[in-house]
Formats: C-alpha cells, sequence, structure tokens
C-alpha cells in the first residue's frame, strides 16, 4: 500500500503540548500519580458549552496539528479530508456520567461514541470521509492503515487520524481493573495530518506480542501509537520508521519503507 | 484507480424482534409482523415513553455456558448462529487465523456498565464497547483480526464497509460482518430526555410521522472475495462511502449534504449511476426532520427515477435496531433480489408530500432489484450507504 506522508502531528497529554513535555521514564515522571489528567481546553466557552472535556481535547489537539503546519483550518476542511478516530474508552466518563445522573444536566448525544469526531468535524468543517474505531493501540495503527488506503483510493486528499483517552472520571473503575498498573494513565489527545506520500507502508498483526514504549509514556491505550510517531520525528535519522502496540492480546504493527515525515516540530 | 474488488456475501444471520432466523424475518417483514410491545425486562415505568421493539426471549439453542452473561454478546452470538445455519457450515468452514470479524454498535456493552454501576463491578470489562465483539470472535473461533467500529446508527455499514476492506488487502479469507445495539435503560432514558421516541406507532415518511421507537437486534453477513465465493451467495457487496455531516452533535444537516455525499461515495465505489438503482432500504426512522432530509437527498441522487424507485423502510416493524439497522437493511436488499418482493412500509398509510418518493405501502411489491442502496444516518453526523447487487 502506497504510504501517507506525515504531514504535521498535535499532542496534548497530561504530560503536556508536544513531544518535549513526553518524560524519559513515565512511572519515575508520575511520581506516585496513577492519573496524569488533561485539564479541560479552554476554547469558546459559549460554542462548547455543552461540550464535554474528551471533546474538546481532541479539537486542541487538532488546533495543535494544524500550528504544527503552520496553517489553518481552511487547509483540512471540506469533503477532500477524512475523519478517522480511534478511543478505547473515551466515551466511558459520559456513559457512566449518564447512567448516575450526575446533576442531571449529560446531554445524552455527548454520550455517544461520536461525540469526540463530531465536535472535531463541527469545528473544523470536516465533512469527508468518516470512521470510528474502537480498541486500543491496533485501533489506531488500523485507523492510519485505513487513511493510507483512502487517500491511495483517491476518495480523500487529507486524512486526519484522532485517537482520544480520559482517565479521571473513571480512575476507581481503571484501578479495578487494571492487572498491572506499573505505568499511570496518561490522559492524550493525539492527531496526524496525513497527505499521499511516497514509499510503502505495512500494516500487520498478529495474536501475542508486545510493542509501545509504555515504559517511556505511560498508558495511553489508542493514543499510544500517535504519540510514538510524535517522538519518533524528534529523533530525525532516516529509514524505515515502524510502530506497534497492543490490545486484547492482539499486537499490530505499521512500518513505512522511507521516513514519512515532511516536517520537524514547530511546536514545544 | 482500479475498480474495487467485487466482495461477495455468502450468506446473513439475524436475530430481530419479529423473528431470530433469516427465514422468519423475511416472513415477518412480508406479512406485516409487528414487533413493538411494552417492555419488560427492565423498568420504564419512570419514562415518557416505554414500549419498543423488545426481543422477549431467545430462542436459539445455544451453549450459553461459552457466552459472557452479556445480552449484547448473546444477541451476537444468536445473529451469529443463525448465519452459521444459512452458511451450512457450523463452524464457518475457513481457516481461524484466516477469519476475520466486524462488528458495529453504537452502545457496546453500556448496559454492563449498568450492572456494574449497580454493584457489580465485575462487569467492567464487559461495558467496553469492543468487548461483545470480541465475544462473538471467541464463539466463533475467529484469531483473525475483531474490529469494533462505533459511528452511531450508521454502524452497521461502516462494518460491511470495512469488512469488504479487509478481504481486499488480503487480511482475510472469510468475514463475519455486521452490527447489534440492545434495549436498555440507558439507551431508553437517553432517547426519551430528547423526546425523540413517539407515544403513537412508527410511522416511515407519513405525513403523521411523530417520531421513532427503539428495537434491539444483531444482524450479520458473511463476507468473502467473489472469486472464493463458489456459486453460494445472496449477492455481492459494490460500494461503500461514508461522510461527516459536520453539522450538529445530534441532529442530521437539515441539507442532508452528508447523506448525499456518503451516497455518490458507495455509487463511485461500486462504479453505477444513481439512475441504476433498482430499490432503496432507507433508514427512514419515522422523526419529523429525518425523512424530509433523507427523501430530498435521495432525490437528488436517483435523480428524474426518484418518483418510481422502491423505496422501504423497516423502522414500523420493530423500530430502530441501531447498530444493526443498516446490516439489517442490507440483507433486506438481498431478500428483496432473492424473492422478488418488497415488503411494505408498516405504519406508512399516508405518504408525506415532502417525502415525495415511492415508498412501498399497504401490501408488498412484486419486484426484484437487481442495484438496491441503503442508506444510513447517526449521531455526531455520521452517515453512511452501501450498494448491493442481488444475486
Amino acid at each position: 500500500m502506497r504510504a501517507p506522508a506525515i504531514r504535521a502531528v498535535g499532542l496534548l497529554s497530561g504530560w503536556g503540548e508536544g513531544a518535549a513535555s513526553v518524560p524519559l521514564d513515565a512511572k519515575a515522571a508520575a511520581a506516585g500519580r496513577a492519573v496524569l489528567e488533561v485539564e479541560r481546553p479552554a476554547l469558546d466557552p459559549e460554542r462548547f458549552r455543552r461540550s464535554r472535556r474528551e471533546c474538546l481535547m481532541g479539537v486542541a489537539a487538532v488546533h495543535l496539528m494544524l500550528e504544527d503546519a503552520q496553517q489553518g483550518p481552511e487547509a483540512v476542511a471540506g469533503e477532500r479530508t477524512a475523519l478517522l478516530f480511534a478511543t478505547t474508552a473515551a466515551y466511558a466518563p459520559s456513559n457512566r456520567a449518564f447512567i448516575e445522573s450526575r446533576g442531571g444536566s449529560t446531554y445524552f448525544p455527548y454520550t455517544a461514541a461520536a461525540a469526540v469526531p463530531a465536535e472535531v468535524a463541527i469545528a473544523f468543517g470536516l465533512t469527508g470521509p468518516y470512521e470510528i474505531l474502537i480498541g486500543g493501540a491496533p485501533a489506531t495503527l488500523r485507523a492510519i492503515a485505513r487513511a493510507a488506503a483512502l487517500l491511495e483510493a483517491h476518495a480523500c486528499d487529507h486524512a486526519i487520524v484522532l485517537a482520544v483517552e480520559v482517565f479521571a472520571e473513571c480512575a476507581d473503575v481503571f484501578a479495578r481493573v487494571r492487572r498491572a498498573p506499573s505505568v499511570p494513565l496518561v490522559e492524550t489527545a493525539a492527531c496526524l495530518w496525513l497527505d499521499r506520500g511516497h514509499g510503502t507502508i505495512i500494516f500487520e498483526r498478529r495474536r501475542g506480542g508486545t510493542g509501545g514504549d509504555r515504559a517511556r509514556i505511560g498508558e495511553m491505550l489508542s493514543c499510544e501509537p500517535l504519540a510514538t510517531l510524535a517522538l519518533a520525528r524528534e529523533t530525525g535519522g532516516e529509514g524505515p520508521v515502524a510502530v506497534a502496540g497492543t490490545w486484547r492480546g492482539e499486537t499490530a504493527r505499521l512500518e513505512w519503507s522511507a521516513r514519512p515525515y515532511r516536517t520537524r516540530s514547530r511546536v514545544a | 484507480m482500479p475498480r474495487a474488488e467485487r466482495i461477495a456475501i455468502t450468506a446473513a444471520g439475524v436475530v430481530t424482534p419479529i423473528g431470530q432466523d433469516l427465514d422468519t424475518f423475511w416472513s415477518a417483514l412480508l406479512t406485516g409482523a409487528d414487533g413493538i410491545s411494552i417492555i419488560e425486562r427492565f423498568p420504564v415505568k419512570d419514562l415518557r415513553v416505554g414500549q419498543g421493539g423488545e426481543i422477549k426471549k431467545l430462542t436459539r439453542a445455544i451453549d450459553w455456558r461459552r457466552v459472557p452473561d452479556s445480552r449484547a454478546a448473546r444477541l451476537l452470538v444468536s445473529a451469529a448462529d443463525d448465519l452459521c445455519v444459512q452458511a451450512g457450515e457450523r463452524p464457518l468452514g475457513v481457516d481461524p487465523e484466516r477469519l476475520a470479524v466486524v462488528i458495529g454498535t453504537a452502545l457496546g456493552g453500556v448496559e454492563e456498565g449498568e450492572r456494574a454501576l449497580a454493584g457489580s463491578p465485575r462487569r467492567f470489562p464487559h461495558a467496553l464497547y469492543d468487548a461483545p465483539g470480541h465475544a462473538l470472535g471467541r464463539w466463533l473461533g475467529a484469531r483473525g483480526p475483531v474490529i469494533t467500529v462505533s459511528t452511531a446508527c450508521a454502524s452497521g455499514a461502516t462494518a460491511l464497509g470495512l469488512g469488504a476492506e479487509l478481504l481486499r488487502r488480503g487480511e482475510a479469507d472469510a468475514v463475519v460482518a455486521g452490527g447489534y445495539d440492545i434495549l436498555c435503560r440507558f439507551v431508553l432514558r437517553g432517547f426519551d430526555s430528547l423526546r425523540s421516541l413517539t407515544r403513537e406507532r412508527v410511522r416511515p415518511f407519513d405525513r403523521r410521522r411523530s417520531g421513532l421507537l427503539l428495537g434491539e437486534a444483531a444482524a450479520l453477513v458473511l463476507l468473502r472475495r467473489e472469486a472464493e465465493a463458489g456459486g453460494k451467495r445472496l449477492g455481492t457487496l459494490l460500494g461503500c462511502g461514508s461522510a461527516s455531516d459536520a453539522f450538529h452533535i445530534a441532529a442530521p444537516d437539515p441539507e442532508g449534504r452528508g447523506i448525499e455525499r456518503a451516497m455518490r461515495a458507495a455509487l463511485t465505489e461500486a462504479e453505477v449511476d444513481g439512475t441504476e438503482v433498482d430499490f432503496v432500504s432507507a433508514h427512514g426512522t419515522a422523526t419529523p426532520l429525518n425523512d424530509t432530509i433523507e427523501a430530498a437527498a435521495l432525490r437528488r441522487v436517483l435523480g428524474p427515477r426518484a418518483s418510481v424507485v422502491p423505496v422501504n423502510s423497516m423502522k414500523g416493524a420493530f423500530g430502530h435496531a441501531m447498530g444493526a439497522a443498516a446490516t439489517l437493511e442490507a440483507i433486506l436488499c438481498l431478500l428483496a433480489g432473492r424473492h422478488g418482493q418488497i415488503p411494505a412500509t408498516l405504519g406508512l398509510e399516508e405518504l408525506d408530500p415532502a417525502c415525495d418518493l415511492d415508498c412501498v405501502q399497504g401490501v408488498p411489491r412484486a419486484a426484484r432489484p437487481r442495484l438496491s442502496l441503503s442508506t444510513s444516518l447517526g449521531f455526531g453526523g455520521c452517515n453512511a450507504a452501501l450498494v448491493i447487487e442481488s444475486a
């Protein structure tokens, strides 16, 4: 499959903004904190009055991506940009709030897994192909592969692959079900701007195996591959770039035959 | 651009309020069976509307010890059991490593979240939206990709499109694809709070339509590459398209531009023109807004033949099956082509002039559509369309 080029990245996590904020050792940097939270992004309070924190994180990540590309929203607006969203459980806090009727004010449509990409699509006028995958890191890697397929088929000219995870509202649940909480949960919204590129990309999956670099970045679930790709851009060098991730006993891996980045980071 | 490889649909399986196998489901659609009833499985007395398309009892003879105690997973397994019977293969005759599962859902295992928060914390893992799909994968013995998509009420179409992609890319040799959702307090309370539910009957495209009712169902198809499908098939998936509205978190774009783009994308992938479509299996939720928007978009896409292309909506028979709806609508296209009949739209008595389409009403129509179009719209501006050719 023809490889997509990575034109820009957006990364907002419990560590801060951009790849430079990510520590070398998540456990040490967390200093005993189980969850690294992202504050509700300060976007237009009137426009986003009903919107939830996870939605605003998605919007903020795309803003960072556009800043990285030195482009305005008009560069991605319209039907030639595909939006592919991946998450493991970004819907969990809204589901929980609705079930528990905290304040009774959760607007039901925001409980949908589609709420985050919907807010992003509305904010940036993205009206092209639209898909939402549920799962851990392999879902995001598959979303990148799917974006590559859409670009190759000329079903779109640009693709935004976005992943969002939030943990704070359900920290007690995650504490109960995580088997090996050796690294902190790191709330993250991350995205890539993909265009048609050069060379090839290979998507592989298999049962078992391991992938990702949780020891460095912490547990980001579906955001992990995007954060890893943001970090890989900073290392420079030439040659292939590969990223892998696991979920539910499955490992997925993407490998670009040539370095896919169009730019170096412009934002911290 | 090379033509997208044609993907054969070789079998289908369903569990719905009007039938828990394909033949019963089809007969019920033709005879106008009504699957709407007062909901009995959970309390509804505090809600404005307490009726919907509820499956009172799962009737298939399945060893439930192998399936999690989750209604969502059990609906999926029931539909898969029917699919295996229809395919004449149990287990499916494909290398497990090359068998993939792609499942669409709007709600996933959310009822397990309700139960967990009510005091059964061990149920939390089953509350993740991809949990029921993985339970199905284990039941089928699939060791290929197991994928969950959640484009709200368009999920069942997105799943078929992604399943076709897995085959075209050589990631699998067979894909069980489809969608499901169950009725639970969470979703009923949600739609009730939006005042989307009708207290009357569901009347798609009718002048008196006043809203939707929800239903529960699971629907699956077996996808194979055409060259490997053999002679037995229901039809062919020719194209799939999706598009975002980028308009509102819940309401559809009043111009219907998103669903129009999705339809045109599906037709483009199928390399057919809107004027070639013989039948439309519509989303047709019976909300005042949806049906007008969808009808207008269909008129633009179908062109001059829009007034003579038969249209059906199943929502009157058992409500809006959410994540299962689009797959059921695709299966309707296949069955209509196979049996040479298009069911009437239950609840439609007086066509709304604003929905000026050839909606089949009253009695089934004798017609054998070759090319069918299925449309789906969902929360978050999710739109998807499928182009299907009958065998």
